[in-house]
């Protein structure tokens, strides 16, 4: 990670002088985590894949304006959440929760297949906020100020949003998790 | 440490600091109710994670966006032909300052050279040289033996006189003690003589 960070840093060094094949590379590193994030957060593939085009266009517009090239990442993820939820903001209607087939039989053991939707089910009954909070914890690995810098607001905020996601899906997947794992 | 103290949502988060990891497993390990919400945390989380990335259905590039069109400028410099043209414009400046740079070569009229006199002209020259290198060595080498050869007749010189004189003093050294011999057998005579005249009587 350390190289990783390291090279992160000359790449977006070329990037600031003009180098549109550093900023590139930059893109390849970081869209598979950009786009499964906003595919996990606005639920749509083709929505998820204009933002994630979106979100590296204004990276490469503003990218004179990041300070700090160690902080690219949060940077990064701060531009994706305010694309997300611009367009959450704007055209998501508060759909009616549908029955998971996955979780249906209680029972039965879950094929990964099952699990991956049960998840994917879960996650969606959170809140916009509640979501977000749980994929820049679990899925990206932020720790708790990182995500306090990327979302614009307090750590204690970032908590509350967490540990309420965590009750809620508690209910929800802690019977799957533990017919997943048999 | 208390139910209400034990923060087992940051414990699975990976949110807690080492020193109170091990405070919050040991008092999962006592307290029923807190060990049974653990289990239950840890199996959310398990199965939150066990979602897999998506590929990402399409590369994400923006070549072709306006943003991303190089300029004036860079579409020449990345053109072939133009970087042809500036190899070119740099090895002609290169050139150009090699020239400026180096000392005036002599700029006298242009002459026909005849090449086989020139070839006798070197070769005579190398003779000249050589017969004078040679000349001088010889020269040097008779010299030195010459000083040799007149060092060792001195030397030989000096012994033969050395000799000759040891000689002639042991011959001088002999006549004189000769002479003295003779000297005072002439004076007995003489002392003899003149007694035997006076009438004396002379005791042999």
């Amino acid at each position: 990670m350390i190289f990783r960070e390291v090279e992160d840093r000359d790449l977006i060094a070329k990037a600031r002088r003009g180098d549109v094949d550093a900023f590139g590379i930059l893109v390849s590193r970081w869209e598979k985590r950009i786009y499964n994030y906003l595919l996990r957060l606005v639920g749509n593939r083709e929505e998820a894949m204009d933002l994630s085009q979106d979100v590296f266009l204004k990276a490469w517009q503003n990218l004179k304006k990041l300070e700090d090239a160690d902080r690219f990442s949060s940077w990064l993820f701060r531009i994706a959440h305010n694309e997300a939820f611009s367009l959450l903001r704007k055209n998501r209607p508060e759909t009616a929760l549908t029955a998971d087939p996955a979780v249906a039989d209680r029972s039965a053991r879950l094929y990964p297949v099952e699990l991956t939707l049960a998840v994917q089910h879960a996650l969606t009954r959170l809140s916009d906020d509640q979501r977000e909070a749980v994929l820049l914890k679990v899925y990206q690995g932020f720790k708790f100020d990182e995500m306090a810098e990327i979302l614009g607001c307090p750590v204690s905020t970032i908590k509350s949003r967490l540990y309420a996601a965590l009750d809620l899906l508690k209910d929800t997947l802690a019977p799957v998790g533990a017919r997943g794992v048999q | 440490m208390t139910c209400s103290s034990i923060d087992l949502k940051a414990y699975v988060l990976g949110e807690l600091p080492e020193s109170e990891k091990g405070l919050v497993a040991g008092h999962v390990r006592e307290c029923a109710s807190c060990g049974e919400e653990m289990e239950r945390l840890s199996l959310t989380h398990l199965a939150l994670v066990s979602l897999r990335d998506e590929e990402v259905p399409r590369r994400i590039a923006f070549v072709s966006d306006k943003v991303f069109e190089p300029r004036w400028w860079q579409r020449v410099w990345r053109s072939g032909p133009a970087m042809g043209f500036a190899s070119a414009a740099l090895l002609a400046c290169a050139i150009l300052a090699h020239g400026l740079l180096r000392p005036a070569p002599w700029a006298g009229p242009s002459v026909t050279v005849d090449t086989a006199a020139v070839e006798r002209r070197v070769a005579a020259e190398v003779n000249e040289r050589i017969n004078a290198r040679v000349n001088a060595m010889v020269s040097e080498a008779v010299a030195k033996a010459v000083f040799d050869t007149n060092l060792r007749q001195q030397r030989r010189t000096a012994e033969l006189l050395a000799g000759v004189e040891k000689k002639y003093d042991l011959q001088r050294k002999a006549d004189l003690l000769a002479f003295e011999a003779n000297l005072e057998i002439v004076s007995k005579q003489q002392a003899r003589t003149f007694m035997a005249s006076s009438g004396l009587e002379v005791k042999p």
